[in-house]
């Protein structure tokens, strides 16, 4: 049996070393040969099999990653565009109520802020509902600006709110003048939702487009130089004799949320006060 | 069953010891399966895995053919002369033998090869190959020997 071992591996070690110096005095080993024929296509079938299970595993993990990562990424996503609105919404408000309270603070007025809390927007009236009434001692008529400049005027007071007809009202008209060529005339609504200045044809004739057009305060209702709008375009009649001239409002009212209400008796010019840009 | 086991680590060794890979390490799998088969089947079992798997291996990796039949050979004779002698069931036991036959593999392999005029210095095989492989081969080897035990446990629960 120990014999039986021993031959065993001496055999073996002589086979080896045989091998050895066979390679080593340049010979190509024949047997090496054979079961490199034997063993390459098993190698390689076997390392076709672990390259696609690995392959496939891999995929499966990053297809597992990718999806685990998809979703936290849209609940973030989600989440940051939230805060962003948020924050915008914010800024945006922050913003606002600081260009009415410097306006505020700057109108040689007695003002009071509200807040818009509906609007009416058909073609046949045009008015917003503000959270200030009786309460507040709001009045009729009682004009209604913003840090652009006119909004309209108080038309109907009640304990709670009170309704402010906007400039582009059909039934709204404001005297008014240019700027810069002092020309007089009225700025009236329109049922499309646009103004116009009608003006005397001889006043106006160097009336020119992006000509800004302010209250005259005349009438004791809307103190002097609350910007109304500039103007767009020329109505030019020819020998009629009004003309007119289309304008672009200095206030959005459709994005208006807080106004001023001028509550007081005193009607100073108030030109100076607002930033119109020229 | 022989053939199947030591073509199959040979195999094993070529395809997946490189997915094994940790850094540059990669562990020795036919040495592992020939150590495990010289302990459990005895010297001739053992020395014929040995040369078998060292074999594939010589020709697989595209070395001296030869080099490592001889040294697995008589790691599996030598291992499955005394492996009856021996009662190596803990872990630790198991991890620090597979380390050292490792060891002892690498030095013999060393040896073989400097008579062919291997260029490497020991030193520097011993501390950047050998000795990281055979730790990894310990480790392996354990949890495998763990994992059949396991496996021999649940085929005969009563034993």
């Amino acid at each position: 049996m120990r014999i039986r071992r021993l031959v065993l591996l001496v055999s073996i070690l002589v086979l080896c070393l045989v091998l050895l110096t066979l390679q080593t005095r340049g010979r190509a080993s024949g047997a090496a040969d054979l079961v490199a024929r034997i063993t390459t296509p098993v190698q390689k079938t076997l390392s076709a099999i672990h390259r696609g299970a690995f392959g496939l595993w891999s995929t499966y993990l990053d297809w597992k990653n990718v999806r685990a990562e998809n979703r936290r990424l849209r609940d973030e996503n989600q989440r940051l565009r939230v805060d962003a609105l948020a924050v915008s919404e914010t800024a945006e408000e922050n913003q606002r109520l600081r260009r009415m309270l410097e306006l505020k603070a700057r109108l040689p007025l007695n003002t009071l802020t509200g807040e818009i809390i509906a609007r009416e927007w058909g073609g046949w009236v045009r008015s917003l509902t503000v959270n200030r009434g009786r309460a507040d001692d709001v009045k009729r008529l009682t004009a209604v600006i913003s840090p652009d400049g006119l909004v309209g005027r108080v038309v109907d007071v009640r304990p709670g709110a009170a309704v402010v007809q906007v400039l582009t009202d059909p039934t709204s008209t404001v005297g008014a003048h240019a700027v810069r060529t002092r020309t007089p005339g009225v700025v009236e609504g329109e049922p499309r939702g646009t103004i116009r200045f009608k003006y005397m044809a001889r006043d106006g004739s160097a009336l020119q487009p992006g000509d800004l057009v302010v209250t005259s305060g005349l009438g004791g209702l809307f103190p002097r130089g609350i910007p109304v709008g500039r103007v767009r375009a020329i109505d030019d009649r020819g020998s009629a004799l009004f003309s007119f001239a289309t304008l672009e409002p200095a206030v959005n009212f459709a994005k208006i949320d807080e106004v001023l209400l001028v509550t007081g008796d005193r009607m100073e010019d108030v030109t100076a006060y607002f930033q119109t840009g020229g | 069953m022989l053939a199947l086991t030591i073509f199959g680590g040979g195999v094993a060794h070529a395809t997946l010891a490189p997915a094994l890979r940790i850094g540059d390490v990669a562990p020795d799998i036919p040495l592992i399966v020939v150590i495990l088969l010289a302990l459990r089947r005895g010297p001739e079992f053992g020395a014929i895995a040995g040369f078998a798997a060292g074999l594939l291996q010589d020709v697989a990796g595209g070395g001296l053919v030869g080099a490592q039949a001889l040294t697995k050979a008589v790691l599996g004779f030598t291992l499955g002369v005394i492996g009856g002698r021996l009662r190596v069931t803990q872990p630790l036991v198991q991890v620090t033998g597979l380390v050292v036959l490792s060891i002892v593999e690498g030095i013999l392999r060393f040896g073989i090869l400097k008579i062919f005029h291997f260029p490497a210095p020991f030193g520097e095989l011993m501390a950047y190959v050998v000795l990281p492989q055979a730790l990894y081969n310990g480790f392996l080897g354990a949890a495998l020997v763990l994992a059949l035990a396991w496996a021999d446990a649940q085929r005969h629960p009563a034993a």
